[in-house]
């Protein structure tokens, strides 16, 4: 077992609860998954051609260190503070190279204990072992903001508990994954991905999910094409979440192994393993549509406002 | 029994109690001779009114998580609003009511009673039914009646794909589309008899059997023993 959920407001107003409601929606799962949690939000995209990334230290990480090595790599616009972790905002807009999977080898072996926790213009990844509570305290998740993210609660049944194997998993830019369920055919995947390049952190095998998706998005397919190769390459029991900066999908095998139940209501959408979670939104409305996905079913949410979907409906319309 | 138990049924809320709490409190009215109870605020909870074994009529008043009515012998239970996994799981004996849809695995190995959902249930709906009798208004998931042992199995509108998959015996009606039968699942002539059960077990529901085209699923017995020139039937089942 594990938990998994996640939202998408669809009213402007609403962002400055993303992290109270994803936090409340995993709080009843931590039943389903007890040895760790992880949440990523996405707020607003900073400046064009500059990046977040969030760091993780364990104790007696020399951060002059770090700092000095980043900005080394490039340049460095911000430093912020929180908890164990350390966000930087970096600047690309300067005619450097920069190759996200290259630039996390390095620092991984310039600095083993660090975590690199999540690189995009609009996510930030934050995890923690244990219970759910040691989460949201460490960083008061209630306060944080954003247009839409995903969240898990782990039970570990394939490889060890500790940061580098909690969800949310991501590879690329903005792009990241909770999943419940076990990959079957994971090493023989593994090794396909990695002969085309990719690179694996871990061993936890939710990790072949987002990197089978960052593979295809690199091969020029859509988030949609991705998927519905996905569900023909990826052999086990799943039902997770992905999520980019404009959209979020839900994804269950075929043959549904794994819960997961859809919330959708003229605010927001939000999807949890179990319907328990939703009533603990902050304006739960049980008039909304809930269901279930179908097996092998794939279901994705564009990010927008009330006022962007008006703008294309307006521009359809005339 | 008190006057008052006679007049209103007691109800029991379950904010601030723990599910072992309210499972036992269910018992201890039972045992003191309340014949129905109204169960306050589930808000979607595992394991209400599993195990419990007197002729008690619970009715639940909201959504319920999973395994509800789990291992009773002899339970009323009327849910008002959808059920999660494995609502009715081993029953025994008795009668659950969900007046909305049911997550998957309804009716899981259930050796007898009734569970009867209103709306529609998801996958692996009646899986390894072992007796009773499961009624689904609405439509059922794939691989419905999986391994089905015994007893009856009636949906009303559509089954998914592989319904009665590896089904060794019992009887399963079909009132919608099948969108494909299991190994070893075959169908069957329509009876008298046929039509007279359904109108025994659909009518106390409100359901009417001349509304639905019912078709009947059986074991084809092909696969009770392997033989190697089936190898093949045993190699494409599910």
């Amino acid at each position: 077992m594990c938990g998994i959920a996640g939202i998408i407001y669809r009213d402007e107003s609403l962002v400055g609860h993303l992290g109270a409601d994803l936090a409340a929606l995993i709080q009843p799962l931590e039943s389903r998954g007890p040895d760790s949690s992880g949440i990523a939000l996405y707020t607003r995209p900073i400046a064009a051609g500059q990046v977040k990334l969030v760091l993780r230290g364990e104790a007696g990480v020399d951060w002059g260190a770090v700092q000095d090595w980043i900005e080394q790599a490039v340049p460095v616009l911000d430093t912020h503070v929180t908890a164990d972790d350390r966000r930087f905002i970096l600047d690309l807009t300067q005619d450097l190279p920069f190759q996200v999977n290259e630039f996390r080898r390095a620092l991984r072996t310039a600095f083993p204990s660090l975590h690199v926790m999540s690189l995009g213009q609009g996510l930030e990844i934050y995890k923690e072992v244990g219970a759910v509570d040691n989460l949201i305290q460490k960083y008061g998740l209630t306060t944080f903001q954003g247009t839409h993210g995903i969240a898990h609660t782990r039970m570990a049944t394939e490889s060890v508990v500790d940061i580098d194997h909690c969800h949310p998993f991501t590879t690329n830019f903005d792009l990241a994954i909770v999943h419940n369920g076990q990959i079957s055919n994971y090493y023989r995947l593994r090794f396909q991905l990695e002969r085309a390049g990719m690179v694996f952190e871990t061993h936890n095998d939710s990790e072949t999910i987002v990197n089978y998706i960052h593979y295809q998005l690199l091969q020029g397919k859509s988030l949609e094409e991705s998927l519905e190769a996905l569900l023909h390459d990826i052999d086990g029991t799943y039902t997770f979440l992905v999520a980019t900066p404009d959209k979020v999908a839900l994804v269950r095998d075929k043959f549904a192994a794994k819960p997961a139940v859809i919330y959708e209501a003229a605010d927001k959408v939000a999807i949890a393993s179990e319907y328990r979670s939703l009533l603990q939104l902050s304006n739960f409305d049980p008039n909304a549509l809930i269901r279930e996905p179908d097996a092998g079913e794939i279901n994705i949410w564009p990010v927008t406002t009330p006022a962007q979907t008006a703008a294309v409906l307006s521009v359809i319309g005339s | 029994m008190t006057e008052s138990l006679i007049l209103s049924p007691p109800t029991l809320d379950c904010t601030g109690l723990t599910t072992r709490e309210i499972n036992q409190q269910l018992k201890k009215l039972a045992a003191a001779g309340a014949d129905t109870v109204d169960l306050l605020n589930p808000q979607g909870r595992h394991n209400l009114a599993v195990a419990i074994e007197a002729p008690l009529k619970v009715r639940i008043r909201g959504p319920v998580g999973y395994y509800c009515g789990g291992l009773s012998e002899g339970v009323d239970i009327e849910v008002d609003g959808p059920c999660g996994w494995s609502v009715g799981e081993n029953l025994m004996a008795g009668r659950i009511l969900v007046k909305g849809n049911a997550s998957a695995c309804a009716a899981a190995s259930a050796h007898g009673g009734t569970v009867c959902i209103l709306g529609s249930a998801g996958p692996r709906a009646g899986i390894s039914l072992k007796g009773g009798t499961l009624i689904v208004q609405g439509n059922v998931g794939h691989s419905s009646a999986f391994m089905m042992q015994a007893g009856t199995f009636i949906i009303c509108g559509d089954a998914g794909h592989s319904l009665g998959d590896s089904l060794y015996d019992g009887t399963i009606y079909v009132g919608g589309e099948i969108a494909s039968l299991g190994a070893d699942a075959q169908l069957a002539p329509m009876t008298d008899e046929d039509n007279a059960l359904l109108e025994q077990q659909l009518s106390p529901y409100g359901l009417a059997t001349q509304d639905y085209a019912f078709k009947k699923i059986v074991c084809a017995k092909q696969l009770y023993h392997f033989k190697a020139q089936d190898f093949s039937k045993f190699k494409d089942a599910y």
